[in-house]
């Protein structure tokens, strides 16, 4: 009931306290832009902000397989002889 | 001296160490896998990301963070072998749903991000959250070199 009861009964787990985890998420928000929204609530509730932080990073791994197999195709298709496989040499020797 | 270069491990990864880590396995790639040979496209597509992810961990200074340890572990054990990023499933209990009478409900979206950041099985909550913020930077970072180097390659 009483806040001090709640506070002990934080600490008494090992786990982190909601003051704690409402910062850290805050940090979490800073230090991506992408996800700062609902900029005039500063409630976001953290399970919402957890929730578009996974999305996040599903988007990023969703990108970096797309991309993967981008450049398989174009290694594959490259023209020894291209300007393009100059760029990759170069690339790769300097 | 290399201790010391270790611990300068900025927060912001380089662009040019992942590219440079990228393109060498790359090339390594194909010294070992000529890219003319049109079978095992999906094979190869894997090694790619695979190096992509790999040259992430080590630009992001290698086992300085739990993330790229926990990364460059699992690529270790994944040699020789089907390279596929699964991620852990972590069941949430019941004895540890009741435990946390707190907010059930961050803590399963808490665990859910643990299935997304290597490692992340292990790690407490406000460690996951650090090294939350840093792994995204490092995948933002990642998929901005590769798109540059699609359209590089990309014919004109």
């Amino acid at each position: 009931m009483s806040s001090s009861r709640r506070s002990r009964q934080a600490s008494s787990s090992s786990r982190i306290s909601d003051d704690q985890i409402t910062d850290l998420i805050s940090k979490l928000r800073q230090s991506i832009p992408e996800i700062r929204q609902n900029r005039r609530s500063n409630t976001v509730s953290a399970s919402k902000v957890l929730q578009e932080t996974c999305n996040y990073i599903r988007n990023l791994n969703k990108e970096a397989d797309d991309l993967s197999d981008r450049l398989t195709q174009l290694l594959e298709s490259i023209d020894p002889n291209s300007p393009q496989a100059a760029v990759i040499r170069s690339l790769i020797n300097g | 001296m290399a201790s010391a270069d270790k611990l300068i491990n900025t927060d912001v990864p380089e662009k040019d160490v992942f590219a440079f880590h990228f393109l060498q396995s790359l090339s390594n790639l194909r010294k070992q896998n000529p890219f003319d040979t049109p079978d095992q496209k999906n094979y190869r597509v894997r090694k790619i990301k695979k190096a992509a992810y790999v040259s992430m961990a080590r630009a992001a200074g290698g086992s300085s963070r739990l993330w790229s340890r926990a990364l460059l572990r699992r690529a270790d054990k994944d040699d020789n072998k089907i390279v596929r990023f699964s991620r852990r499933k972590w069941k949430i209990s019941s004895k540890r749903r009741r435990s946390n009478q707190r907010a059930p409900v961050v803590e399963e979206a808490a665990e859910r991000l643990r299935n997304l950041v290597p490692g992340g099985g292990g790690m407490e909550t406000s460690k996951l959250m650090e090294e939350t913020a840093h792994y995204i930077k490092c995948l933002s970072m990642q998929v901005k070199v590769m798109q540059c180097l699609v359209d590089g390659l990309s014919p004109k």
